[in-house]
């Protein structure tokens, strides 16, 4: 085999793409060089909320309607004008569609993992799932390169963690994610064991925490251990948390007003993105919260015109909020999914995976206001033009959060790692 | 000399541009001169035999000297070759032999004192071969990465090409390639034209770049191929029985050394090929040994490494360590406990590890205990543990826990976790799923031998009252989840990939799968008279079909023959299999999970990921412990005794300089979370206080759960099963937040200490603060404060006679430490 087949294509491509600029391989690899010693970049965003969406959201019904394809391609569903000329939402959203000049649609996502874990994997990690190596979450990496900030954990999931992808992959354990354990959907939702147990006060509490370090302290010295460090952590964490009255406020939904909660809407949508922004505001890091199910083989209208409205309601109302409140610059708001949907609608009158072509959508953190990247061609089939891959958007979003996509981390049996091979910070969505 | 290098050259000539083998052939002309001679005591030369089909066919040879510190060398270039043979068979060439008339031959080696052979037949040394489809153009095109799953090998292909993945379907292909768009892939009349070639070339934009060169042996073949009609030789063709991969293993000394690998098909009509230039090489750790795609690996940092080759359906791999040069190292004297430390002890040599040392008393009564019952020692135990002076006190405490009936219920969880016993709305209700767990316990507490067992619940037919075993079927109603489900959980083979491909990294194929799935197409149920009850039986019709061409796949076991199943019920059929002494997957699977749960990792590390890509890290260990599985009848007390018996389960947890990155090889001890029942249960111990689980009377153990689907805010949290798949992994041992703020402040601890008022009793029974503050520690940590905590903690407590307070607080801090958070 010549040695071209041994550079990954990507690489290939990378370099392929150099020659048009008159560098040689050599330069390339200088350039490279030069780069791992630059400072990191700027941050623009300080915090990330990622919506996700479970299942493999259609874009053709939501952020990329083709209302001129014909009806087995467009669907059942109409479309609306946004505040961004010329281009249109599915009718499902619309009230987003009056915030579309705050966010950045780009419509040319795409990647080649058409199992729901797989898909979950490239989007949650910005890697394809390997069988030899476990990668880390961009949650997690943010919580290793950044830290927590403001006593927060800086990696929360909203409820849960979704899904296995979403956790810390070769880091360490200390870098999991803080799942909440309930719903803020719920009831007299509260995330547990904050507040000091009856009987505890803060006297108490800092002779319980004297004690501890005294019979922690030999053992801790003696045995080292990946698993105990993030025990450890977690300890840390822990106090930093309890200790902090305003941390622990950042979980209290009930501190919001009526207005604010009727504002976002009294329901799944609503009350994850109203605490999100709420942790946020209190300095967490980064948020995943997962809304709704999105796997429609099946009756895609209906379920569709089901789930849509809340998130309508309460995404419109994030990023207003957000900008109001002067935040919006300094978060990054994802939304996405696995991957999208068949083009066609089956004969279940639903749509089944497709990863080559669907949508995501950015808003704040230093994204353009009011843009759209790519393009779905007409039927929604394959990237017409400026496509973009899990590594481009996860490169962008450590970009905007000043983390360097080429970083080495390492991993178990001292493997220097990228944090993201191969990708690019796009400026079509970031400028 | 002079008549071999004027051959060596006229070699050199008809192999330019072929094969890739230049440099290497040049390599051999030029590497007589060594420094120094190294003390080699064996030599091996890889094949053992070679034969020669055709006239083209050539087979390369690898020889591999070892020394006596265990380094092995590469000095295929070293040794001199000889060829000897009654009517000059075939020339050899550096390491390449090829034919020259039929006949009997033997290629020797010698190096120095040191000799070896391979044996080398020559059959239709005039001959051609043909082209083949199957043989020729299928392998190219894995190779060149065509048919990968980011290219035209993905579901729907790649800019309107599609392959199957890594050609599982090569009949497909066949009419993909020649058949739609006519004269543009192929073109007979103008082969170089095709497209085929011309994308792989680079002659127009290709998204996949320029896969190889005009003058390579990848473009030639496939240029035959279309030269000679696109011939389809599928029908009949031999298939690949097995591919071995030569040197199974070596120790690498020194970055940048480098040993040359083999790759040799094996076909189901006894030919054999040198594939070396068609296998797909990785390493599952390039930074410890690459392998470039000439199957050269490279050392690089100190590790281990597994390097791999994939050609057709078969991945096969072989162990690669590396040591830094000169490292000064002297093998442990420790004389071995068992067959565990020798070969524990062999590997750890082999990596120039040095093992930590013993565990203290107090630390190996607290980890065995824990391990073998699930509980901690209570004070009495330590302390006449403690006093015991005997040589073999730590054997007798190994065989009087192993008498407890505790020992049952902590197999009987993690056999309930395996066997997915828990409720499911309208398929197993509350009643079925209880008589279950019975039946599981029941099992467990007359150690019922586990292939009897499994083999009683792989072929039960009948009511999930009156044969409550059937509900593993009734759990799952999905026939190729059940057979994925046995798979993976008395075998430890994942075979998920394989329903839609061929797995990648494994040698399971579509064809295993379905053949496999077939042995459970024929259960059936329906209700039984009580509305709770359903009937498993056996239908004794219903098929598997292949999804590629609908194809009725008869059952066949994985790896093994097609059996008989007319007339029988193909579970017990396939029971029988599973639970034989001669299934290669079942006892050392099973001996696998002991393993780690004793030392915290399994050999082979998921316990139910048993594939080629992901080794045993010790093969020797995995087979003994496997093997001694059968001999001991299955019986887990006699696995268990020589575990714990031995020292590399003794050993400390405290790392030294050599063995401290290392968590694979049993060097030290690993410290390990509690688990979620195992935890609640200590802590419920320690501080007398009882809990009410779901399902359970007041003070029942945690591990004593039936429902998988029951659980509270502390065993969810601590990672409990859910009892959903079979996978090892729905078992969670890794800290979070949530658990560290629950152990702070949750329910648990602060009130159990409470509610067990052991302070204020131990007080009023006239114990002294300090002597409440050994008890605490004794019985959680199985130790006594050190003098510096004692005094450290009394300066805490205060000058009241009757530190209440004070003394649950120090309760609550032992809770909550590391020490005893964790089994170590």
């Amino acid at each position: 085999m010549t040695a071209s087949t041994r550079v990954s294509r990507r690489n290939f491509l990378a370099v392929g793409s150099l020659t048009s600029l008159g560098l040689t391989l050599g330069d390339y690899l200088f350039l490279r060089q030069a780069q791992g010693s630059e400072t990191v970049p700027e941050p623009k965003a300080k915090s990330v909320i990622h919506i996700f969406m479970p299942g493999g959201m259609s874009a053709q019904e939501s952020w990329d309607p083709k209302p001129y394809a014909p009806i087995e391609y467009r669907g059942e569903m109409g479309s609306i004008d946004t505040k961004i000329r010329g281009e249109k939402f599915g009718d499902v959203l619309r009230r987003t569609a009056q915030v579309a000049d705050k966010m950045t649609i780009v419509r040319s996502l795409t990647h080649g993992e058409a199992a729901h874990e797989r898909g979950v994997h490239n989007m949650f990690t910005g890697y394809r799932p390997s069988p030899a190596l476990v990668y880390p979450s961009m949650g997690s990496v943010v919580s290793h390169e950044l830290g927590p900030r403001n006593n927060l954990p800086a990696y929360i999931c909203v409820p849960n963690q979704p899904n296995p992808s979403a956790s810390t992959g070769y880091l360490s354990s200390s870098y999991a994610p803080f799942s909440l354990g309930a719903a803020p959907e719920q009831n007299g939702f509260k995330v547990r064991d904050l507040n000091l147990p009856g009987g505890v006060d803060e006297v108490r509490y800092d002779r319980r925490r004297e004690l501890l370090e005294f019979v922690n302290c030999e053992f801790n010295n003696r045995v080292q251990a990946d698993n105990i460090g993030a025990m450890n952590t977690f300890y840390e964490r822990a106090f930093d948390l309890v200790s902090s009255n305003e941390a622990r406020e950042a979980f209290n939904l009930e501190a919001e007003d009526g207005k604010a909660r009727d504002r976002y809407g009294r329901n799944q949508a609503g009350a994850r993105m109203l605490l999100a922004r709420r942790l946020v505001e209190a300095g967490a890091r980064f948020i995943t919260l997962t809304y709704g199910g999105w796997d429609h083989h099946q009756q895609i209208t209906a379920n569709m015109r089901r789930l849509m409205p809340a998130f309508d309601q309460a995404y419109a109302a994030l990023l207003s909020d957000l900008d109001e409140r002067g935040l919006l610059e300094s978060t990054l708001v994802l939304v996405s999914s696995e991957f999208g949907r068949t083009p066609k609608i089956n004969q279940d009158g639903g749509r089944d995976h497709w990863p080559k072509v669907f949508s995501v959508a950015l808003a704040g953190g230093g994204v353009q206001r009011g843009a759209v990247v790519g393009s779905s061609g007409p039927t929604a089939s394959e990237p017409e033009d400026t496509p973009v891959s899990p590594e481009d958007l996860a490169t962008t979003i450590y970009h905007q959060l000043g983390i360097k996509a080429e970083k080495e981390l390492m991993a178990p049996g001292a493997r220097p790692i990228e944090i993201v091979k191969g990708g690019q910070v796009r400026r079509e969505i970031v400028g | 000399m002079s008549h071999a290098t004027q051959q060596s050259q006229r070699f050199l000539q008809s192999v330019k541009g072929h094969y890739g083998l230049v440099t290497l052939a040049a390599i051999c002309l030029t590497s007589i001169a060594t420094a120094e001679e190294p003390e080699f005591v064996e030599l091996a030369v890889y094949p053992p035999t070679a034969a020669l089909h055709d006239a083209a066919d050539y087979q390369s040879v690898v020889a591999v000297a070892k020394r006596a510190d265990g380094v092995s060398v590469d000095v295929t270039d070293q040794v001199e070759w000889t060829l000897e043979s009654a009517d000059d068979v075939a020339a050899s060439e550096g390491h390449t032999i090829r034919p020259q008339g039929d006949g009997h031959g033997v290629l020797k080696a010698k190096l120095g004192e040191l000799f070896d052979q391979c044996d080398v037949t020559v059959t239709n040394s005039q001959a051609e071969r043909a082209i083949s489809y199957r043989h020729d153009v299928i392998p190219v095109l894995v190779r060149a990465g065509c048919n990968a799953g980011a290219c035209h090998g993905s579901a729907r292909g790649k800019d309107g090409f599609r392959l199957s993945l890594f050609g599982f379907d090569p009949a497909g292909d066949y009419q993909r390639l020649t058949r739609e768009m006519s004269t543009r892939r192929i073109n007979r009349a103008l082969p170089d034209d095709s497209l085929l070639l011309v994308k792989a070339v680079g002659g127009v934009p290709h998204t996949g770049g320029k896969l190889f060169e005009h003058d390579t042996v990848y473009y030639e073949k496939l240029r035959t191929w279309i030269e000679e009609g696109v011939p389809n030789d599928l029908e009949g063709a031999a298939t690949v029985a097995s591919v071995d991969f030569y040197p199974p293993r070596v120790v690498l000394e020194g970055e940048g050394t480098t040993q040359r690998f083999v790759v040799i098909a094996n076909y189901s009509d006894g030919s054999t090929r040198d594939v070396s230039n068609l296998a797909v090489f990785s390493s599952n750790n390039d930074t410890v040994a690459k392998l470039d795609a000439d199957g050269l690996a490279t050392a690089g940092m100190r590790g281990e490494a597994f390097v791999m080759a994939r050609f057709d359906t078969h991945t096969v791999g072989s162990q690669v360590i590396v040591l830094p040069k000169g490292l000064g190292f002297s093998p442990t004297d420790d004389q071995p406990a068992n067959y565990i430390d020798e070969l524990v002890g062999a590997k750890l040599d082999d990596l120039r590890l040095e093992p930590s040392g013993t565990a203290s008393d107090a630390e190996f009564l607290r980890r065995v205990t824990i391990d073998i019952v699930g509980l901690l020692p209570t004070p009495e135990e330590v302390a006449q543990f403690s006093a015991d002076s005997s040589p073999d006190k730590r054997a007798r405490k190994v065989d009087e826990l192993l008498e407890r009936e505790e020992f049952a219920k902590i197999w009987g969880l993690k056999w309930a976790e395996l066997l997915l016993v828990r409720t499911e709305n309208n398929r197993v209700d509350y009643k079925p799923m209880f008589l279950y767990s019975q039946w599981l316990k029941h099992q467990i507490d007359e150690e019922v031998p586990l292939d009897e067992m499994v083999r009683n619940l792989l072929s039960a037919s009948g009511g999930s009252f009156d044969t409550p075993q059937v509900n593993f079927y009734q759990i799952e109603p999905d026939t190729k989840k059940i057979a994925e489900n046995v798979a993976q959980a008395f075998l430890g083979i994942r075979l998920q990939c394989a329903q839609c491909h061929n797995h990648p990294f494994d040698r399971w194929t579509m064809d295993d799968y379905y053949s496999f799935h077939a042995f459970f197409t024929q259960i059936s149920r329906k209700r039984g008279s009580d509305y709770r009850e359903w009937i498993v039986f056996n239908r004794g019709v219903g098929e598997s079909n292949h999804p590629v061409g609908g194809r009725q796949m008869a059952p066949k076991f994985l790896g093994g023959e097609q059996p008989e199943t007319n007339g029988r019920d193909r579970r017990e059929v396939v029971a029988e299999w599973i639970t034989s002494p001669d299934n290669p997957w079942f006892a050392p699977s099973i001996a696998n999970r002991v393993w780690a749960h004793f030392m915290g990792v399994g050999i082979v590390e998921p316990v139910d990921d048993f594939r080629v890509s992901n080794p045993p890290s010790n093969p020797a260990l995995l087979d003994a412990i496997g093997s001694k599985l059968i001999d001991y009848k299955y019986d887990l007390r006699q696995l268990v005794r020589d575990i714990c018996n031995s020292h590399a389960y003794q050993r400390s947890t405290v790392a030294n300089a050599s063995n401290e990155t290392d968590t694979k090889n049993f060097a030290r001890a690993q410290p390990r979370r509690l688990g979620a029942e195992t935890l609640l249960d200590c802590v419920c111990q320690v501080t007398a206080a009882l809990e009410k689980l779901p399902g359970l009377p007041l003070g029942a153990r945690a591990v004593e759960i039936a429902d998988g689907r029951s659980s509270n805010y502390f065993l969810t949290t601590f990672g409990r099963a859910r009892r959903e798949t079979v996978c090892a992994c729905e078992v969670r041992g890794e800290p979070t937040l949530s658990q560290a703020l629950h152990l702070l402040n949750g329910g648990t601890v602060h009130s159990k200490i409470g509610q067990g008022k052991l302070v204020p009793s131990m007080l009023e029974a006239g114990k002294t603060p300090t002597e409440v503050v050994d008890e605490i520690y004794l019985r959680c940590l199985a130790r006594r404060p050190t003098t510096e905590e004692q005094s450290k903690i009394v300066a805490v407590l205060g000058d009241n006679e009757k530190p209440v307070a004070e003394l649950e607080d120090v309760f609550w801090a032992v809770l909550n430490s590391r020490e005893f958070l964790f089994n170590h």
